[in-house]
């Protein structure tokens, strides 16, 4: 009897199961963050439409005015508008993010699939590895690197992209892990699937979601590194600007003219909050469908 | 145990030990059994949970992963013991020489996958072919395992179908390989019961139509009775008893097996009549008892029986696994 009721039960999961993992990770791409995410990226590479004044040119206004209608978010101790900065600045900022997502999303899932599908010493050597790189605080590892190679957009990403990978790779390595326990991974090995075959069709789409989840989480970190170099100096160097940059130079104007750090922070926290709800939306939606198998 | 003979057997397993992990070393889950699945014929395995059913037929497929492992054995396969084989020399075998239905439909298929790629997937594995002549096929093997508008279900995902349409899916898949030898691994477990009848009848359809041999794993007595043409019965790890279905059913050796019948119910004799019960539990895996592992919850037993191991032998037209074997068949002829 109860087992009856157990096939009904089950029955009815693997149809949310299935709904939920195919349909609504789509429709989380018209979400409210979606919106702003994208909306933030239109703008910045729409940048030299938008921009009311070239963003390096000195005097454009005034030195220190505050937020007007001429200049949106005033301008600075140059008089450059900072509304163009701004934007400029996150052409930059989301330049070196998206790289090093991308870098951090290649690298990671290659060391943690390998170390999931290997196991035994080859698994143990690579996330002893990721668990060294992760003990190294990142601020200090991204200054020792930065210093050595300089900053630029090639290796600002690299470096960033780097230090995100351990994690993104244990997450990688997990839902590999728990993947190949699924009982249809173990069916289509039963049906004389080959690994590799096995890890292209069978896995990798089902981890899909989760490493999106990884990857939105990454893009938020990525965007805040870069700020955080940027901010101490390390970053990209005037006279370009990345939203770090721009916030060093206002933060020493923070007493006089607090919109002057306030406009490129502001465009970090909103860019981070939207990434990070972002991923938790994912994140939330395949929870529920874990919660309910 | 006779020596493998590839001409009649199907498969044949020899000595098979498989081992997990416990408190202070390994203990056998499936004990030194062998066994012969002639051409053909059905053998239905049946036992209690934790009785090594199903850890055998992981063994058969290869597919036992660490922490349990094969620790002794031989299965012979068309003349071959394919646990000499190395990983890639046994690939081929999977599917194409010994393919597996599961219990669970509904987790067995890759939840995001159409089940016509899926289908797809694993004729192509076996025989390579462009994906048209492939698709072609699927349809085919789709409607002869009863589904109802190949073409059109083929496009359909695992969340689409009911769970009896899944088990044909998932028999279409196992059958796509040619595959001789079918494990059927309690495979309408989780099936409702007039959904089983269908599924056991198309797999018996099927096994009778290209001559497969099937090993029928099933907890389920009436249904190893009525599909299968030898019954295997095994508990904890051993196999105690092994003859035609009709000897089992009828004039079965083993205490075992007769208190597992005893304690069969069947509504149709007396509804009043209590269910009898085998007294005690399954000794656990790590707690087993030395001699016949069946010897505590046995009503004949006597202080022989937990000296030494009984092994399979031949009383009569049975095999059974019991020192008091002919002296009960006696028995039970006088009576």
């Amino acid at each position: 009897m109860t087992q009856d009721f157990e096939f009904l039960n089950r029955l009815g999961v693997i149809n949310v199961a299935g709904l939920i993992k195919i349909a609504k990770v789509v429709k989380q791409r018209f979400s409210f963050s979606v919106s702003i995410i994208l909306g933030i990226l239109t703008a910045c590479l729409a940048a030299p439409l938008l921009a009311p004044y070239d963003p390096y040119k000195i005097a454009a206004g005034l030195p220190f005015l505050g937020p007007s209608r001429a200049h949106l978010f005033g301008t600075d101790d140059l008089g450059r508008d900072l509304f163009s900065r701004v934007l400029y600045g996150g052409r930059i900022t989301l330049l070196i993010a998206i790289a090093a997502t991308v870098i951090a999303l290649v690298l990671g899932t290659l060391w943690g699939v390998m170390a999931g599908i290997r196991r035994g010493w080859v698994d143990e050597f690579l996330m002893r590895t990721a668990d060294s790189t992760m003990a190294i605080p990142q601020i200090l590892f991204a200054l020792v690197c930065i210093s050595a190679v300089g900053a630029s957009v090639i290796s600002l990403p690299l470096v960033v992209g780097f230090l995100l990978s351990p994690t993104t790779a244990r997450m990688a390595r997990s839902a590999v892990v728990t993947e190949l326990n699924e009982d249809y991974v173990v069916a289509a090995t039963a049906s004389g699937l080959t690994r590799n075959r096995l890890i292209m069709t069978e896995v990798m789409p089902n981890i899909a979601p989760q490493l999106l989840v990884q990857l939105s989480i990454n893009a938020a970190s990525a965007v805040m590194l870069e700020a955080t170099l940027s901010f101490i100096g390390l970053g990209i160097q005037p006279p370009n600007a990345s939203w770090g940059t721009l916030m060093l130079q206002g933060y020493a104007k923070i007493w006089n003219t607090s919109w002057f750090v306030f406009f490129p922070a502001l465009a970090v926290t909103i860019t981070i909050l939207a990434f990070n709800s972002y991923g938790e939306r994912i994140r939330v939606s395949l929870d529920s469908r874990k919660s309910s198998s | 145990m006779k020596p493998a003979d590839n001409k009649l057997n199907a498969l044949s397993v020899r000595n098979l030990s498989v081992s997990v992990p416990a408190r202070g070393g390994r203990v056998l889950a499936v004990d030194n059994i062998s066994f012969d699945l002639p051409i053909g014929k059905k053998i239905g395995v049946v036992g209690e949970s934790g009785s090594g059913k199903s850890l055998t037929a992981l063994a058969l497929m290869r597919l036992i992963k660490d922490p349990v492992q094969v620790d002794a054995g031989e299965i012979f396969m068309g003349g071959k013991d394919i646990m000499k084989l190395s990983a890639k020399e046994f690939l081929p075998y999977r599917g194409g020489e010994i393919a597996m239905i599961y219990q669970d439909p509904m987790s067995a298929l890759n939840p995001i996958m159409r089940i016509g790629e899926q289908i797809i997937e694993s004729i192509r594995v076996h025989s390579p072919m462009s994906k048209q002549a492939a698709r072609k096929i699927a349809i085919d093997q789709l409607g002869s395992v009863g589904i109802p508008e190949p073409e059109k279900r083929i496009d359909s995902y695992p969340f689409e179908m009911s769970g009896g349409m899944l088990q044909r899916v998932v028999i279409a898949i196992a059958l796509s390989g040619n595959a001789k030898v079918l494990i059927a691994d309690e495979a309408t477990t989780a099936l409702d019961v007039s959904t089983q009848e269908r599924v056991l009848t198309l797999i018996d359809k099927t096994a009778t139509e290209r001559g497969l041999s099937v090993l029928l794993i099933t907890h389920d007595l009436g249904v190893a009775a009525q599909y299968a043409d030898e019954i295997l019965v095994m508990y904890a790890g051993r196999i105690v008893e092994h003859g035609q279905v009709q000897q089992v059913f009828s004039r079965s050796v083993h205490p075992y097996t007769r208190a597992l019948l005893d304690s069969k119910c069947d509504y149709t004799l007396d509804v009043t009549k209590p269910i009898k019960s085998i007294a005690g539990q399954p000794p656990r895996p790590d707690n087993r008892p030395s001699g016949c592992v069946f010897a505590p919850r046995c009503d004949f037993a006597e202080p022989a029986c937990s000296a030494s191991i009984p092994l399979l032998s031949a009383h009569g037209d049975a095999m059974a696994a019991c020192f008091r074997a002919d002296e009960l068949i006696f028995n039970q002829e006088v009576r």
